[in-house]
């Protein structure tokens, strides 16, 4: 008997060893060189092994979902800048990002939200860094009278997202919405408002617009990654979101932009501050961007919603990593302050806009890479 | 007199057919969401199946190719470490529970696995987050295969104690009489004979284990670059799924339903050479 159970032991063992093995074989050879040109080769072929040589440092982090595309690129294509080092990121959300770095179970974090009073005295010494800004648009899924799903841009107005979703705006045929619309006829139906039923960075920028835009919103509701919604449905994350409204006739929903782009979504036209109609193009971001400048705390955290300026999309954030100011390890904390450095340079640009991300203003990136500077390990400059 | 006899001999033919009806109806029932799910799986990720996808490491959207040959080897070590866990344990401890039912800390052991095997998966994750990854300040694959050996030890338990009971009575006072100890009979007399069923119930506990993606979210963490090292984070097929999937990309939809397929082949695969094992072994034993 003894003999059957050391078989069974070794189907398991076995298995084990074949895994670790083909670990053993695919490592990979080593990259001599970091040239761009390399890294071209690289991208174009398609090489299994964006791989690090064996012994490399491996750097956790987790956070945010809505750079993940963005940061798995990024990370993927400085394994071939600095073969020395693999930055390992998993998206478990904002919340879960800025709770692991608190925990320090992980080496960076990453968040859309600005983290709250309460949170930064949990993790003292933490430091926000703005990487790249993205836009959020309102979604919607509508049939005109006609029975044809109606694929205008819908045009609306500056607080009419804030009435949707106070629900004082029930039918898409609202004088608010025909006014805005003179095109052409929306009918008759009640508005379905959806709205992110998780924690999330994109419903903190999302409530932080409708804060700016509606007293009433501020009052009632108010900002956060997860708000208490006073009508409608709820969706888990954008794909969730982007579901229920495409199941719905006559749903309204909000996700980011380069989902709604990636999945050809009909995104709507919002009316900002200074009355115009804008649309969500990579120059409307920057603008918002500009509008507000380098008027950020220490923490280099700021709120770029409603933004002024007559071409301006005004529903967008930042989104940052989080670090400790005082690394300590001194290996991996100089590590981390090079990828940043490099992302937030062209090289790291190139691939925010390939991805629908907005790069840094130059005074936004200048005021990062002043901070980085500063980053300390121990005590001791890095 | 007659006539009510016929009568009530087709009545009950009657219900027969109806009754035996309604159980064709309900195992076709039964097995339709099974075809279903594979057939479907096999048809949206059998399209993108390739020797990359096995071969190769994971690319970010907008680079071609790529493939999920950490997860395999992920999900093959940290299934190997919760293995090694929950195999003893769930034996050895499933024998004590068999052979002294009545014993109070027999008693104990059916009803501490009974409620174990109710506890939502993700808890065992948050279970081992607590006792491994917040006090060592890191994820590895050890805090993932200890979760999924929670939860596998119960499956194992519970299904090798019910195995061994099964053995005949006589087959073990039989040894006894022989002047076997009682520790010998149980493994060398009582085991063998349940030996299928014990297969069986380890399988049955990898194969539940190996699709779980919530404990592994704050346990093995994730890792896009081949890892085998255990006390490092490391990428597991389930969790993969979970992060294509809720990805915006279609090229990420894509490779999500590929790993699903390249799941449930490994799982029906494992569980197929365990069974031909079991009966090659038995064979060999002579027991069969």
């Amino acid at each position: 008997m003894l003999k059957s159970k050391i078989g069974l032991t070794v189907i398991m063992l076995s298995l084990v060893a074949v895994s670790v093995t083909a670990c053993a074989s695919a490592t990979p050879a080593p990259q001599t060189t970091s040239a761009p040109v390399k890294v071209v080769e690289k991208v174009v072929t398609a090489t299994p092994a964006a791989a690090p040589k064996a012994g490399a440092v491996l750097i956790n982090g987790a956070g945010a979902t809505f750079p993940f595309p963005l940061y798995s690129r990024w990370f993927y294509e400085y394994a071939f800048v600095d073969t020395a080092v693999r930055f390992n990121y998993q998206s478990i959300g904002s919340g879960g990002g800025i709770a692991q770095i608190t925990a320090k179970t992980v080496d960076f974090g990453a968040s859309d939200a600005i983290l709250t009073a309460d949170q930064y005295s949990k993790a003292p010494g933490i430091q926000m860094l703005p990487t790249v800004a993205g836009a959020i648009v309102p979604i919607y899924n509508l049939k005109g009278d006609d029975g044809k799903v109606i694929t205008d841009t819908i045009k609306f107005s500056f607080t009419a997202l804030a009435d949707i979703y106070l629900g004082k705006i029930k039918k898409w045929n609202d004088p608010v919405l025909a006014q805005a619309n003179p095109n052409f006829k929306l009918p008759a139906k009640d508005i379905i408002v959806v709205a992110r039923s998780d924690g999330s960075g994109t419903t903190f920028a999302y409530t932080d617009y409708l804060s700016q835009v509606s007293a009433e919103w501020k009052d009632k509701v108010g900002q956060g990654t997860s708000v208490k919604w006073l009508t409608g449905l709820g969706g888990k994350g954008n794909e969730g979101v982007a579901g229920t409204v495409a199941q719905n006739d006559g749903a309204i929903g909000y996700v980011e932009f380069a989902y709604a782009k990636q999945n050809k979504l009909a995104y709507g036209s919002v009316q900002n501050k200074s009355g115009e109609y804008a649309l969500p193009t990579v120059e409307a971001v920057q603008t918002a961007m500009a509008d507000f400048g380098t008027n950020m705390s220490d923490k280099l955290a700021l709120s770029i919603a409603n933004a002024p300026g007559k071409n301006s999309w005004p529903i967008a954030s930042y989104t940052y990593l989080l670090v400790y100011m005082d690394q300590t390890d001194c290996v991996k904390g100089k590590k981390v302050v090079e990828f940043i450095k490099w992302g937030l340079s062209d090289d790291g640009a190139k691939f925010a806009k390939e991805l629908d991300y907005i790069p840094l203003p130059a005074a936004v990136r200048q005021a990062v890479l002043d901070k980085l500077n500063k980053v300390t390990c121990g005590g001791k400059p890095l | 007199m007659i006539t009510l006899n016929q009568a009530h001999f087709r009545r009950r033919k009657i219900v027969n057919a109806v009754m035996l009806a309604l159980c064709g109806v309900a195992t076709l029932l039964a097995i339709i969401p099974l075809v279903w799910i594979l057939v479907y799986v096999t048809q949206e990720g059998g399209r993108f199946l390739s020797v990359q996808f096995f071969t190769d490491l994971p690319t970010p959207v907008g680079v071609a190719g790529g493939g999920v040959l950490n997860a395999i080897v992920g999900s093959g070590i940290v299934i190997g470490i919760a293995c090694l866990i929950a195999i003893p344990i769930g034996i050895i401890a499933a024998m004590y529970a068999a052979e002294h039912p009545n014993t109070p800390l027999g008693i104990a052991v059916r009803f501490g696995t009974d409620v174990l095997s109710g506890v939502p998966s993700i808890v065992m994750g948050i279970f081992a987050y607590t006792v491994i990854v917040l006090p060592q300040k890191h994820f590895s694959a050890w805090s993932g295969g200890f979760a999924l050996a929670i939860i596998m030890t119960p499956i194992i338990l519970r299904t090798t104690e019910e195995m061994l009971k099964l053995v005949p009575r006589n087959l073990r006072e039989g040894s006894l009489a022989l002047g076997a100890s009682e520790w010998k009979t149980t493994l060398q007399v009582t085991l063998p004979a349940a030996i299928n069923g014990v297969v069986t119930g380890i399988m049955l506990g990898v194969a539940r284990v190996a699709g779980e993606a919530a404990p592994m979210i704050f346990t093995a963490f994730g890792n896009p670059f081949l890892s085998a090292e255990l006390d490092q984070p490391i990428a597991t097929l389930p969790h993969t799924i979970y992060v294509y999937a809720i990805s915006p990309y279609k090229d990420w939809h894509d490779k999500a339903w590929t790993t699903a397929f390249v799941l449930i082949a490994l799982v029906l695969g494992l569980n197929i050479a365990a069974r031909v094992f079991t009966a090659w072994r038995l064979k060999k034993m002579g027991w069969r």
